[in-house]
């Protein structure tokens, strides 16, 4: 970097840096817990003859695992896990070094969303499909099945990154707005919202003299069946929530997570 | 240089600065004085802008710290009292945050790291309070910033460090630096920082040079203040430590001992005697001392 790249407001190679650094910081976690879930299906493999991954929850579908299996889950999991802890910098003892590294607070925003948003999902994707098949391969040679290889380009992918990418933002969101328990209060948040938009939705359908109308908890932010809708009402609805889910709430979390950001920065930090 | 206009800034509802003024310009190494909670590491952070004014304007060589522009961030380094280390290695830890500096000098880092005797394979996450803060003194010291604004540098260093951090100190100043150092221990700096600057109740009491002070004030160890021309006494076991004006009457007693003035008694005085002090620093002639109100140091006489 040098001294003219300074002057620009918002520096693509800086946020690079970011990035790197991120990364950097992360990789020991990650690859121990890379190391753990192979090993979870190697000690599987070696008491029943499968690898539990490879087994746990797949709807097979041409003879591939579809999005909905144990691989997905814990890697939607550990994503949300490391997006509710990617701003924790911000706050407590180390708060004032996060500041005052000279790179703008969108920067360094936006490194921590490209981070759990994009690089993590699909670097842990590509890891977890190889994983997948080699656990596939080793429990074939020893003479089982080898279960279903999961594919993090399925069929469904683009749908399951795309909500997992917006969970990433609403718990990047939290951790910059939460002190402590971020992960657990940005959760409590996030269920209260699906409750208030099922309620809301189930109070509305009744109201236009929906009889079978009933809240399906999840409803506010993934598509279900817990509704009984006419099928005039419910593709409005499903307008509705897709525009509410795929384009006001994303961009709500990621832009009520940068001001966060900008914002703590300017208040949080005491003496 | 460093501009502050009409700064307010506190935190909840109590004020800790109400409309401060202060200019800083470049080529000195400002102390920074104050009672606890004066806000001190405030006024510093406020500088380095890790904290925004509630009202009023700072500019820092021309531009506003608490907009946190990266060049701004690239030309201030701030070493807190207590820094807080990543758990890697030194070189990790210059190879990832160092990039963010362009005009950080890797070999004066290098030079500084002998002088203080850093350890290098640690993590910087285990080392001792005195090892943490040389290392951030050394990476801000060689930062290349030009405002170098220092909270409680000499906390925790070892004799022989302090030493270094002067010598350091002396190395780094220059003509366009500002270096801003907040200290309780003003004897470790002495004949470092110049001018010195008092804060007390949210404003600038006190804008003391070192050579005004040379030309007017004395320190004096001496059994009885009778013909002194006293600005402020602290009573111990020993007798009188007094602050007294230069010239005649400074010590007239052949049992007295009359040194360079005390910098840890001008703070005191500015607390507890602030009119007299600014009358000595005047050249004006100084009203009786009264012992007895004046006895207490700063510090008792406020609470």
């Amino acid at each position: 970097m040098n001294a003219q790249s300074l002057e620009r407001g918002f520096s693509l190679e800086r946020m690079a840096l970011l990035v790197r650094n991120r990364l950097l910081e992360e990789a020991p976690v990650l690859g121990i817990g890379a190391a753990a879930v192979l090993g979870v299906n190697l000690v599987g493999l070696a008491l029943t003859g499968q690898a539990p991954f490879n087994h746990m929850g797949n709807w097979r579908m041409n003879g591939q695992a579809t999005q909905a299996s144990a691989w997905t889950w814990t890697i939607v999991a550990a994503g949300l896990l490391m997006a509710g802890m990617a701003l924790k910098g911000i706050h407590g003892k180390t708060g004032t070094d996060w500041i005052l590294l000279p790179a703008t607070p969108l920067e360094k925003y936006a490194a921590a969303l490209l981070d759990c948003a994009f690089i993590f999902p699909v670097g842990a994707a590509v890891a977890g499909s190889l994983m997948s098949a080699l656990l596939a391969l080793v429990e074939r040679v020893a003479g089982g099945g080898g279960g279903a290889i999961w594919l993090a380009w399925g069929i469904d992918a683009l749908e399951t990154w795309g909500k997992y990418a917006i969970a990433a933002a609403v718990f990047l969101a939290g951790s910059a707005t939460f002190k402590k328990s971020a992960l657990l209060k940005t959760f409590a948040l996030a269920l209260a919202y699906c409750t208030a938009i099922s309620l809301l939705l189930a109070l509305g359908a009744s109201s236009f003299g929906e009889r079978n109308a009933r809240a399906g908890f999840m409803y506010g932010f993934f598509r279900s069946s817990g509704m009984s809708l006419s099928p005039r009402a419910s593709d409005a609805v499903k307008v509705g929530l897709d525009i509410v889910t795929y384009a006001i709430f994303p961009a709500f979390a990621v832009l009520f997570g940068a001001a966060k950001v900008a914002e703590k920065e300017g208040r949080d930090e005491v003496q | 240089m460093i501009d502050i206009d009409s700064l307010s800034f506190g935190y909840g509802k109590k004020l800790l600065f109400d409309r401060l003024g202060l200019h800083l310009g470049g080529g000195r190494t400002y102390g920074l004085l104050g009672l606890n909670g004066a806000g001190k590491t405030s006024l510093l952070k406020l500088m380095a802008g890790a904290l925004s004014p509630l009202s009023g304007e700072i500019e820092v060589f021309g531009r506003v710290p608490a907009r946190r522009e990266a060049a701004a961030l690239a030309d201030t380094a701030f070493v807190p009292e207590d820094p807080a280390l990543p758990a890697m290695k030194a070189s990790a830890y210059l190879s990832r945050y160092a990039v963010f500096r362009p005009a950080f000098d890797r070999l004066r880092f290098d030079e500084l790291r002998r002088d203080f005797a850093l350890e290098e394979d640690k993590s910087l996450a285990k080392l001792s309070y005195g090892q943490r803060k040389k290392f951030a003194l050394a990476a801000a010291l060689a930062s290349g910033a030009r405002v170098i604004l220092l909270d409680e540098p000499t906390n925790g260093l070892d004799i022989p460090s302090k030493m270094q951090l002067r010598k350091a100190l002396v190395e780094s100043s220059s003509e366009e630096r500002i270096i801003v150092v907040s200290t309780h221990q003003v004897r470790d700096l002495e004949n470092l920082i110049d001018p010195i600057l008092i804060l007390d109740s949210g404003a600038l009491a006190f804008e003391l040079g070192a050579e005004d002070i040379a030309s007017r004030l004395r320190s004096v160890r001496a059994p009885s203040l009778e013909g002194l021309a006293v600005v402020h006494a602290e009573r111990d076991a020993l007798g009188w430590s007094a602050l007294v004006a230069a010239g005649e009457g400074a010590a007239p007693d052949a049992g007295s001992d009359l040194r360079s003035a005390d910098l840890e008694l001008i703070f005191n005085a500015a607390l507890a005697e602030p009119e007299r002090l600014a009358a000595a620093m005047k050249g004006e002639a100084l009203a009786p001392f009264s012992p007895r109100e004046s006895a207490a140091t700063g510090r008792e006489a406020r609470s």
